[in-house]
C-alpha cells in the first residue's frame, strides 16, 4: 500500500479530532475575558465562572456568563475594584455534576478567589463541598432547598429558593383564583424533583391534594401518555416542574391532546425559551410566578435590557438577570471589603445590601438573599404582571 | 379503551421519527457493516436546516425537508469519503472516526446556530381528528405517512434499481462485487448519503413535534439505534418494525412507569434482544474488519 493511502486517514481522523478538539469545549475547557494576572494584590482579581456551554444546558450556561459579562464589564470600565480589573475565567460543566467536581479543583489550583454559576443546582450540589474546603465563596443560579442544607458560609444564591417560587404560585392559584384541582406534571431531575416537592408542600399547607401527580424522566420527549392519565382526573390546573424547553413542549402536547387546564409553573415559564418551544399560541395564559417578569417592570430592568441588548444584540431574560445581579453582589462585597478572598469574602457577601432586578438583597445565615416572586400571565407571547 | 389507543397513537407518531432514524443506521450497516454513531448528529443538523429554512428563509415545509434531505447527504458523503481509505483496513478507527465526525458536526452547529434551541412550529394548523375520543394531531398522521412512503422507496430503490442491486451485492459480497466491476466505494457513499438524508427526513419530522437544539440527535440517536437492533439490524423492514415497536414500549412505559419509563423501555429492549439476538427481522450481518 501507498505511503499517501496509508496516511490520509490518519491525517483525516488527526484534522477530524484536532477540529472536535477546536471547536468543543472539552471538560473544563476556559476561555478567559482577561489573559493577565492572577490573585496577587495588584494583579486582576480572578472570578471564575461556571456554567454549561455544551450539551442540553448549554443555552441557560450562555444567558448566564452574559450576564455576568456585562456586570463585570461595567464595573472594570468604572475602574474595577481598589483599581485592580476583574478578571473572569469561563469553565464549561457540560451541565454535568461529575464535571463541576473536577472544575471546583481546577478553580482552586487556578487562583480564583470566587466562583460565579453553575445554572443547574445538581452542579453546585456536587461542587459545594470542594469549593467550601478550598475557601471559594459561590453564587449561584440554583435553586433547590437542598443547597440549603449543606449549610455551607461560603455557598449563596443569586435568587429565591424554589420553596419560595412555589409557594407564591401556590397561594395566587388557591387563595385568589380559588382553584381546587390541580395537576402536577414535573421531572425526575433535581429541578424538577425539587419542584415537585416544594409545590406539592405549598399545596399541602392550604389543604389541596392533587388530582393527579405525574412524573416524566429528564429526557423525556413524548409526554403525551403522562398527559392523558392527567386529563382524565380533568383539572382546572397544571403545575408543570421541568426545565424550559421540556416544559414548552408539555403545553404543546398538551394542547394538542386537548387539555384545557390553565398551565402554571415556576421561572421556565417565563423565558423565551419556553415561549419558543410551546409556541405563543400554546402557552397563552400561562401563570408564572418569577422575580423577573420581563424587561419592562421597571426603571432598572429598562436600563439593564437596553445594555445587555447593545451588548449582545437580544434581550435578556431572567437567568441573564439573575446572573447580573449575582455578579453585582459579589463585585459589591469585593469593593467592601478591598478584594479579600476566603471567609472574608464570604461575610463581606452576606454583609451586602444590594437593590437589583430580582428585588432587595438581603442575605440570611443559608445563603439566600431574594424572598419572594411575582405572579405574572403570558399573553400575545409577552409576559405580563398579574395585576 | 380511549386511554389505551391515545397511548398507542402517541407512541406510533414517535416510533415513526424513530424508525426514520433506524433506517438510515440499517442502510449504512447493511452496505458498509459500519455503526455509523454520527447518525445522531447528521439528523440534527437536518433539524437545523430544515428549520433555517422554514423559521429564516420562510420556505413551506415540503420545500424546506427536501432541501435538508440534499444538505445532509453532501455531509454524508463527507464522511464517507473522510473514512473511505480506512474501507477493509481498519475497522474500528472507521467507528472512531463516525464518532469524531459527529462530534465535529454538533460543535458546527453550535458554532452556526448557537447552542440556543429553536422551537418549531407544526406545518399543519389543523385542529386534532376526534374518533371515539381519540385525538389524533394530523402531523402525527403526516409522520407516519412520509415513514411510510420513505420505507417503500427505498426497498424499491434497493430491489428495482441497478444502483440498488450493486448495493446489494455490495453488502452481500464486497470482494466479488468488485469483480464484478461494481465500484464499492461509491455503493458505500451513495449508502451513506441517503442513510444521512434519511436523518434529516428524521430531523425535519421531528422539529415540530420536539425541540431543535445541538442535542436533538442523542436521544434520538439512541431511540433510533436500538430500534434498528430490534428490529434485526440491517434490515429495511426491521428498521420500520423496530422504530414502532420502540415507540408503543416506550409510550406505554411512559403511561405506567412514570419517571421510570426509560429504564422500563430498555429493560423490555434488553429481554426481547436477549430471546432474538439477530432481532425480529434479523439478517445475517456483514463485517469488513
Amino acid at each position: 500500500m501507498s505511503r499517501y493511502r496509508l496516511g490520509y486517514p490518519a491525517a483525516a481522523l488527526a484534522a477530524l479530532i484536532c477540529l472536535a478538539g477546536a471547536a468543543c469545549s472539552a471538560p473544563g475547557s476556559s476561555s478567559s475575558s482577561s489573559a493577565a494576572g492572577g490573585g496577587t494584590p495588584s494583579g486582576p482579581i480572578k472570578i471564575a465562572v461556571v456554567d454549561a456551554q455544551s450539551g442540553s444546558s448549554s443555552d441557560l450556561g450562555q444567558f448566564e456568563y452574559r450576564g455576568v459579562r456585562l456586570a463585570v464589564g461595567q464595573a472594570n470600565a468604572a475602574g474595577g475594584v481598589d483599581g485592580r480589573k476583574i478578571a473572569l475565567s469561563l469553565l464549561d460543566d457540560q451541565g454535568d455534576p461529575t464535571v463541576g467536581t473536577e472544575l471546583a479543583r481546577k478553580i482552586a489550583s487556578q487562583g480564583a478567589i470566587a466562583m460565579l454559576g453553575t445554572a443547574e443546582s445538581a452542579v453546585t450540589l456536587a461542587m459545594a463541598p470542594i469549593l467550601a474546603s478550598e475557601h471559594i465563596p459561590n453564587i449561584t443560579s440554583g435553586q433547590s432547598t437542598k443547597l440549603l442544607a449543606l449549610n455551607s458560609p461560603y455557598l449563596f444564591l443569586n435568587g429565591p429558593t424554589g420553596l419560595t417560587y412555589d409557594s407564591t404560585l401556590a397561594k395566587y392559584l388557591v387563595q385568589k383564583k380559588g382553584y381546587k384541582k390541580i395537576a402536577l406534571l414535573t421531572n425526575n431531575d433535581s429541578y424538577g424533583a425539587g419542584e415537585h416537592d416544594a409545590f406539592l408542600a405549598a399545596l399541602k399547607s392550604l389543604g389541596i391534594t392533587p388530582v393527579a401527580d405525574k412524573v416524566v424522566p429528564q429526557d423525556q420527549t413524548n409526554m403525551t401518555p403522562a398527559l392523558n392519565a392527567i386529563r382524565g382526573a380533568r383539572p382546572q390546573v397544571l403545575f408543570i416542574g421541568a426545565e424550559e424547553a421540556q416544559s414548552g413542549l408539555t403545553v404543546k402536547q398538551a394542547r394538542a391532546l386537548g387539555l384545557t387546564a390553565v398551565v402554571a409553573e415556576g421561572a421556565p415559564a417565563g423565558t423565551p425559551l419556553y415561549l419558543s418551544t410551546a409556541g405563543a399560541a400554546d402557552a397563552n395564559g400561562t401563570i408564572v410566578s418569577s422575580p423577573y417578569l420581563g424587561n419592562d417592570v421597571s426603571a432598572a430592568s429598562r436600563k439593564f435590557a437596553a445594555a445587555y441588548t447593545a451588548a449582545y444584540g437580544s434581550a435578556p431574560e431572567l437567568h441573564g438577570a439573575k446572573a447580573y445581579d449575582g455578579a453585582e453582589v459579589m463585585i459589591a462585597a469585593l469593593k467592601a471589603c478591598h478584594a479579600c478572598t476566603g471567609l472574608a469574602l464570604a461575610n463581606a457577601i452576606r454583609a451586602v445590601h444590594y437593590d437589583g432586578l430580582l428585588g432587595s438583597f438581603r442575605y440570611n445565615k443559608q445563603g439566600v438573599g431574594i424572598f419572594a416572586t411575582s405572579i405574572g400571565i403570558i399573553r400575545n407571547g409577552k409576559i405580563e404582571p398579574v395585576s | 379503551m380511549q386511554s389505551f389507543f391515545q397511548t398507542l397513537v402517541s407512541g406510533l407518531s414517535f416510533g415513526a421519527v424513530y424508525a426514520l432514524v433506524a433506517l438510515g443506521f440499517s442502510l449504512v450497516y447493511r452496505t458498509m457493516g459500519l455503526v455509523n454513531f454520527a447518525h445522531g448528529a447528521v439528523l440534527m443538523i437536518g433539524a437545523y436546516v430544515a428549520s433555517t429554512f422554514t423559521l429564516s428563509a420562510r420556505l413551506p415545509f415540503a420545500v424546506a425537508g427536501p432541501a435538508a434531505m440534499a444538505v445532509t447527504g453532501v455531509v454524508g458523503l463527507v464522511i464517507e469519503r473522510v473514512l473511505r481509505p480506512l474501507e477493509n483496513k481498519d475497522f474500528d478507527l472507521m467507528l472512531i472516526g463516525t464518532i469524531g465526525a459527529g462530534t465535529v458536526l454538533e460543535a458546527a452547529a453550535i458554532l452556526i446556530w448557537t447552542s440556543a434551541g429553536r422551537g418549531v412550529p407544526s406545518p399543519v394548523r389543523t385542529s386534532p381528528l376526534v374518533l371515539g375520543g381519540v385525538r389524533i394531531p394530523p402531523y402525527d398522521l403526516l409522520v407516519i405517512g412520509i415513514t411510510a412512503v420513505a420505507m417503500v422507496a427505498l426497498t424499491l430503490f434497493l430491489q428495482r434499481t441497478k444502483r440498488g442491486a450493486a448495493m446489494q451485492a455490495v453488502a452481500m459480497d464486497h470482494e466479488a462485487a468488485t469483480a464484478a466491476g461494481i465500484h464499492v466505494g461509491r455503493s458505500n457513499a451513495i449508502a451513506f448519503a441517503i442513510g444521512a438524508s434519511l436523518a434529516a427526513l428524521a430531523g425535519a419530522l421531528a422539529g415540530p413535534m420536539l425541540y431543535v437544539s445541538p442535542t436533538i440527535g442523542d436521544s434520538l440517536g439512541i431511540q433510533g439505534f436500538a430500534s434498528a437492533i430490534l428490529g434485526g439490524f440491517g434490515s429495511i423492514p426491521g428498521a420500520i418494525v423496530g422504530g414502532l415497536g420502540i415507540g408503543v414500549i416506550g409510550s406505554f412505559a411512559a403511561q405506567s412507569f412514570q419517571g421510570y419509563s426509560d429504564l422500563v423501555t430498555f429493560v423490555v429492549f434488553t429481554v426481547l434482544v436477549m430471546i432474538r439476538p439477530t432481532g425480529i427481522f434479523g439478517e445475517k450481518t456483514v463485517n469488513r474488519a
